[in-house]
């Protein structure tokens, strides 16, 4: 195998993680904020597919424009599943113990995942790639296909628009500010809940955002929101939960190690998000970015 | 000193009330057994009752006792329960000795999943439980050519001597068992660390406990009766499955222990034996009821979790006072 192969298997790699980072910043972004880690974001993430297919199935004929409305249709609208989660359900648990929001999430899981299932049915399903992403796109010779530079192109841009929104915003800093000082913050006539709910539903919508995207370049069925939840939760926990560097750093080294591991070891590659989950936690439990709790 | 006549003459009429359940479910499969293919379903859902309320009280140990959420405890009943399938079908070990080791094989699963999970504490520990027990069903569920995949393993013998209430009174009998060995356990110094630590993990540390070295023995030994639980299905269906494994038969011990009692030794198995007895009724009534279990137990979930967390709490102050008066 040449060189160029495993550049090719690279690039694959990269895309993969990028993906994953979509989900997983989401999933980090939500526990920095509310401290409760949501089990049901892998849920949301297929319902977000799902909803791709539906509305695909809806829109025919494969034009760009026609997956541009999914994109922009179908994440608002996991974030306003979220929001009514958020004030219905999360409200309620944020000061109580861990123990209780765990089997809150949970519950929400059990509910969302066999709710899929009984609305779409357990056949997988797929979207059609729009006609200009279709194709591949010449690189050094190698033809990738250009829907992974699509999402190759897409992750930086959300990498870079979360750091924006987090670092160089007024809402950012009240983000941040609700994570390290909330009552300060309620002190100074800022209204917190809506900050967290604001917040999960940004979390919702990412979900919802991986979720067509991923739409498109795999088979989804009803095991993916399971798949995705655990690739999130090795993701937080090699790179640290609540850190969205982290969650970068994590997912591409999933993404790309998965993919890579898939040369020799074959589908066994499965086993290379918890091995390398294993190997921080025995040298750095607290995660690569993280910071150990007292 | 009312007080404590007032609790002796209560632990006393609950001793009388166990010895009379328990009579009453020795004779039962003999009454059952002459109620012709109804009473024949019944022995088999009692004795289905049974082992997953030794699934469910093991998981307590975690749950209850040890103030910890495991997510992932249906790996150790499916380790159990594929040890049972593949030493019976494959190796044709007979039962006697293909069932002991079951329990063995989940506990070494335990350990070494364990010794990763209690590294962490709280939110980790539950998503590493969740994530290493998918990762063993994902396993079970790839490695065709040992465990059959998707297919599972059918067909395993069963021993001549087993007919169906023989097999009720033996899985009552283990189930008793382990019940009385596990009363041993929570009352033991071992049992009462592990219940200071769910108090105090703070306080417990200063004290000179080796928190996690306690966690990751709790772990181990729940693991254990998960795994008998999960080999006693197997002979019982005579077939194990990669549904066995999967994340959401862990639901099941976790719905049952917070229905049935988290502070109590044996309320998770009774809520087990009332989960099933829903689910059986669910059938009974519509059959695309069952179709939506997992909507239900979580509908059950949210409830208790949103409604009845003073029911968590309130039982968890009583047994603390009791404890300090």
């Amino acid at each position: 195998m040449s060189i160029k192969f495993y550049i090719f298997m690279l690039i694959n790699g990269l895309c993969q993680g990028m993906l994953l980072f979509i989900i997983a910043s989401g999933l980090s972004l939500v526990f920095g904020v509310l401290r409760v880690i949501n089990f049901a974001h892998g849920s949301l993430y297929m319902i977000g597919a799902f909803l791709a297919y539906s509305l695909s199935t809806l829109l025919t004929g494969g034009s760009i424009l026609n997956f541009l409305v999914l994109l922009i249709l179908a994440p608002p609208a996991i974030a306003i599943l979220g929001l009514l989660l958020e004030v219905s359900l999360f409200r309620r648990v944020y000061r109580e113990e861990h123990l209780l929001q765990l089997l809150l999430t949970y519950a929400l899981v059990l509910i969302l995942d066999d709710l899929v299932r009984v609305i779409w049915g357990g056949d997988p399903r797929s979207v059609t790639r729009p006609d200009l992403l279709a194709g591949s796109v010449d690189v050094l010779g190698m033809a990738l296909p250009s829907y992974n530079v699509f999402i190759l192109v897409i992750g930086p841009l959300i990498a870079v628009g979360l750091w924006l929104l987090l670092y160089r915003s007024r809402a950012g800093n009240l983000i941040r500010a609700a994570v390290t000082y909330p009552d300060t913050l309620g002190a100074l006539g800022v209204n917190v809940s809506w900050v967290m709910t604001a917040t999960f539903m940004l979390g919702c919508w990412l979900a919802g955002l991986g979720g067509v995207l991923m739409s498109a370049l795999a088979n989804i069925d009803l095991g993916i929101g399971m798949e995705k939840i655990i690739e999130c939760f090795a993701v937080v926990v090699i790179g640290g939960l609540g850190s969205i560097g982290g969650a970068l750093l994590g997912s591409l080294i999933i993404g790309v190690g998965t993919t890579l591991f898939q040369l020799p070891f074959g589908r066994w590659a499965l086993v290379f998000p918890y091995a390398v989950m294993a190997l921080v936690l025995v040298i750095r439990p607290w995660g690569l970015f993280g910071k150990p709790e007292r | 000193m009312d007080n404590t006549n007032r609790d002796r003459s209560s632990t006393q009429s609950a001793k009388w009330l166990g010895a009379a359940l328990i009579a009453a479910l020795f004779i039962l499969p003999f009454v059952l057994s002459r109620m012709g293919t109804t009473g024949q379903y019944w022995i088999w859902v009692t004795t289905e009752m049974i082992i997953m309320g030794l699934f469910a009280m093991s998981l307590n140990l975690i749950l209850g006792f040890g103030g910890m959420v495991s997510f992932g405890h249906a790996a150790f009943f499916g380790m159990g329960a594929y040890t049972v399938a593949l030493l019976m079908k494959k190796a044709g070990a007979p039962l006697y000795l293909a069932l002991p080791a079951a329990p063995v094989v989940a506990a070494l699963t335990a350990a070494i999943i364990g010794w990763f999970c209690v590294r962490l504490i709280g939110l980790y520990f539950a998503i590493l439980t969740l994530a290493f027990g998918q990762l063993l069903y994902m396993i079970v569920f790839q490695w065709y050519t040992f465990t059959g995949g998707d297919d599972g393993i059918h067909g395993i013998p069963r021993p001549e001597m087993l007919t169906p209430v023989n097999y009720y009174l033996l899985c009552l009998i283990l189930f008793l068992i382990c019940y009385f060995l596990m009363r041993m356990i929570v009352n033991s110094s071992f049992g009462l660390t592990i219940k200071t630590i769910r108090e105090n993990m703070e306080r417990s540390k200063f004290i000179g406990i080796h928190v996690r070295r306690y966690q990751w023995l709790n772990f181990i030994i729940a693991g254990a009766f998960a795994g008998l639980a999960g080999g006693l299905l197997t002979e019982l269906n005579r077939f194990a499955q990669t549904d066995f494994l999967h994340w959401s038969r862990s639901a099941e011990p976790i719905l049952a222990s917070l229905v049935g009692g988290m502070f109590s030794l044996a309320g998770p198995a009774v809520g087990a034996a009332v989960l099933m007895f829903l689910k059986i009724v669910l059938q009974q009534a519509h059959r695309s009821l069952v179709e939506l279990w997992a909507i239900i137990l979580g509908l059950v979930l949210l409830a208790v979790v949103l409604f009845l967390p003073t029911g968590l709490v309130g039982l968890y102050e009583k047994i603390f006072s009791r404890s300090r008066s």
